[in-house]
């Protein structure tokens, strides 16, 4: 008591307790940034200070091969971009590739999951199994169907198509059956993910409804349409969304199945920037085109993030 | 004074020590000896191998036999001039990119590579190597008499050199060369084409895909390095010049007529499924019998050779590349050779210059080739004296008929040094080329179509 006393005369009335906690809150906050200083340093070094280099890397002429026509161009390689065919057909190969395998991949998850739903044994093996594709790495996935599968005369596909009477086919050869192969490989290996995503939905929607629905005898048709697609739709558009990021980007397993070849068939807007950059040594034109996806991809995801918010 | 006083633990260590000298003494001798006897040819040479001793140097090849061997024989290298070799493999796919950053950042990784020809005009125009002149003409650095500068393949100099300059040194080259099946030939009494007009024939005579046999194949996988390694010396055959009234042009009828021979030979005669294959591929299926012929680098006679594998060994023979409607015949002369990375402390450049001199000398390339212990010998050597030597010779000639003649031609006579554009943008062209031969070949486009396209394309790379 007579301490507190002395205390407080010693200092003022009220003020002490609030300038105390200001004084604790300001060291938190400092303890709390100390704290995050590392995590936000290294986040800056590896992310966005590459991000700047790479727009400010973009404003620049930077070819290895004429090293002294090298200087500030501001814009100029992003005027050049808008005239290049090559980087408006590599573009729409992008959006090609893009939109045919998220949409493979969503129609194609989301059969198999309501297909094994309705497993009343194996669901597990079932899961397992399905995975698979998922987990190797898209170069090794590149390699496997370049060199087994899709070889002509001497690949699996082949000697299947071969022996169905189909005739043998130049499947990496030709521009239209490189592009379907393409998207076939990537549909192959990620629709596991929407099928796992979707799965998890499906086994979380209340039965009830269905119950319901049965009760009202509307048909099993009627009950997908109306019940499980609306109730599923949180969970599409979060494969779309994610999908789709990767799919603009995907870079490693059409590099190994074709190189964008034949001719430019298959050459994604990710490939064409890094043949640019480390092929032709054309540092500066080929930041401009890895900037030109960024903006593509920040559009397209901003777009699919707006409807998903929308009812 | 003391007097020596031997304690128990003294006495153990003496007698240890002696036990190890009388058990292993001979052998570390023996050792040494012989040591001495396998540096004593470089020891010949007047220049102090040591003068750089101490150093470590990283030297970047491609996993290859004929770089294997190298790294075999690195431990005499070391005992030579004390300087450590550490060499790090990079598949050819990626070497390229890998020793341009390193050279771009000025880092000096890999003081040398294994480095392609046709990058040391860009290498030169951005001052990233050294040239090799003031190395070979210092003596304290290089004993002339004793490297013979001259002895070494004129036309694999001669692309190493950027107006009169060498910037790297070769190592292990090859050549084209006709490859044949001799029993195939002679059952329809064929004969090795000497003109591109007959190799075309001579496909369609032996073409029977019903029996799983193709006629011919040639490199059909697209990159600077794949089809862009065949497709020079056919459009330098039907006449074509890359430099033309001193502009790089790549379209026009001389090209066209030699891109719709490739494009026709690749369709009618040569499996599909070489429009996706490199040489390994070509090789691989000539080796089991697939394909009736190809013309490739010379130094594929080792795949198709192979025993546990081919099963054509004794039915191969070869011939020069055949003669285009110009007249000329066109080889390829392409190395691997060593540059000095110009990033380098002086000390380690000269460490460097040492390790080359090593590498590229007689003895070396002798006892990488054939006097190698291991099984695989080197067929690249970069010597005319090697090339000269019977028992050379003998190794070589049991590839099939006709081989180190074949070779030998090829590489004094069907060569040219122009055989590809030498400028800094290569790297660019040699890819736009690429995919333009690409898309002609898979019918995206007409072979004029992709050969003006790839023109409008190269333009603005030469304009600067």
């Amino acid at each position: 008591m007579a301490s507190s006393a002395v205390t407080s005369a010693e200092i003022g009335s009220d003020a002490p307790r609030s300038d105390f906690g200001r004084v604790l809150a300001q060291r938190e906050r400092r303890f709390a940034a100390a704290l995050l200083a590392p995590a936000f340093l290294a986040l800056l070094a590896t992310t966005t200070f590459p991000l700047i280099f790479l727009i400010w890397t973009s404003a620049f002429r930077m070819d290895l091969a004429m090293p002294f026509t090298n200087g500030f161009v501001g814009f100029e390689n992003y005027q050049v971009l808008l005239s290049d065919e090559r980087f408006w057909s590599s573009l729409l190969v992008s959006l090609i590739y893009t939109g045919s395998t998220v949409a493979l991949q969503v129609v194609i998850g989301l059969a198999l999951a309501l297909l094994v739903m309705d497993m009343k044994r194996g669901q597990g093996w079932f899961r397992v199994i399905a995975i698979l594709p998922v987990v190797l790495s898209p170069a090794v996935v590149g390699m496997i169907w370049r060199t087994f599968m899709l070889a002509p005369e001497f690949g699996i596909v082949d000697f299947l198509a071969i022996n169905a009477g189909l005739g043998g086919k130049n499947w990496l050869g030709d521009p239209l059956l490189a592009m379907v192969s393409v998207i076939v490989i990537h549909t192959w290996q990620w629709t596991p993910f929407a099928f796992m995503v979707l799965l998890a939905s499906l086994a979380s929607l209340p039965e009830d409804i269905y119950e319901a629905a049965r009760l009202d005898r509307a048909t099993a048709w009627q009950r997908f349409r109306r019940i499980t697609l609306p109730l599923l739709r949180p969970a599409i558009v979060m494969v779309v969304i994610m999908r789709t990021m990767v799919a603009l980007t995907a870079f490693a397993a059409i590099f190994t199945v074709t190189a964008g070849g034949p001719g430019t068939a298959t050459e994604i807007l990710n490939l064409y920037a890094y043949r640019k950059s480390f092929t032709e040594l054309s540092i500066g034109y080929g930041s401009a085109l890895a900037v030109a996806l960024l903006i593509v991809t920040i559009i397209i995801s901003g777009v699919l993030f707006a409807m998903r918010r929308a009812k | 004074m003391t007097s020596f006083k031997p304690t128990r633990r003294t006495l153990l260590k003496t007698g240890t020590a002696a036990a190890a000298l009388a058990t292993f003494g001979p052998a570390v001798l023996r050792r040494a000896a012989a040591q001495d006897a396998d540096l004593a040819p470089y020891k010949s040479a007047s220049i102090d191998w040591q003068q750089a001793s101490g150093e470590t140097i990283t030297v970047a090849v491609i996993p290859a036999s004929y770089f294997e061997n190298l790294i075999a024989l690195a431990p005499q290298f070391k005992a030579l001039s004390g300087i450590d070799v550490r060499f790090e493999k990079i598949p050819p796919a990626q070497i390229r990119q890998k020793s341009v950053i390193d050279l771009t950042s000025k880092t000096g990784t890999y003081a040398t590579h294994a480095a392609d020809p046709m990058y040391y005009a860009l290498y030169a125009a951005n001052k990233w190597v050294e040239p090799l002149d003031a190395y070979l003409s210092d003596k304290s650095l290089t004993d002339s008499s004793w490297f013979k500068f001259d002895d070494i393949i004129p036309a694999w100099r001669s692309a190493n050199g950027i107006d009169g300059k060498l910037y790297g040194m070769p190592y292990d080259g090859e050549v084209t060369i006709q490859v044949y099946r001799k029993d195939l030939y002679d059952a329809r009494g064929l004969k090795p084409a000497d003109t591109l007009e007959a190799y075309m024939s001579n496909a369609a005579a032996l073409n029977t895909p019903n029996d799983r046999v193709w006629g011919a194949a040639l490199r059909g996988v697209a990159g600077a390095g794949q089809n862009m390694y065949i497709y020079p010396s056919i459009f330098r055959e039907f006449g074509g010049d890359w430099m033309k009234g001193g502009k790089l042009t790549v379209n026009g009828p001389e090209a066209e007529a030699a891109l719709a021979w490739y494009v026709d030979i690749m369709r009618k005669y040569a499996p599909t499924a070489a429009a996706n294959w490199n040489w390994p591929d070509i090789a691989d299926a000539f080796s089991q019998g697939t394909v009736a012929s190809y013309i490739d680098a010379h130094s594929s006679a080792s795949v198709i050779n192979n025993a546990e594998k081919s099963k054509v060994i004794g039915k191969i023979a070869y011939a020069r590349w055949p003669k285009g409607p110009s007249g000329k015949r066109t080889t390829s002369i392409w190395n691997w050779g060593f540059p000095i990375n110009a990033a380098l402390p002086e000390k380690r450049r000269k460490a460097t210059w040492l390790f080359i001199q090593w590498a590229a000398s007689a003895e070396t390339q002798a006892r990488t080739a054939h006097r190698f212990a291991g099984l695989t010998k080197r067929s690249g050597v970069n010597r005319t004296s090697i090339w000269r030597d019977p028992d050379y010779i003998k190794l070589m000639n049991g590839f099939g008929e006709n081989f180190v003649e074949a070779a030998m031609q090829a590489l004094q006579d069907d060569t040219d040094v122009d055989w590809r554009p030498r400028v800094p943008q290569w790297p660019a062209i040699g890819d736009t080329m690429a995919t333009a031969i690409q898309s002609a070949l898979s019918g995206q486009a007409t072979v004029k179509a992709a050969l003006d396209d790839a023109q409008r394309r190269i333009e603005p790379m030469m304009r600067g």
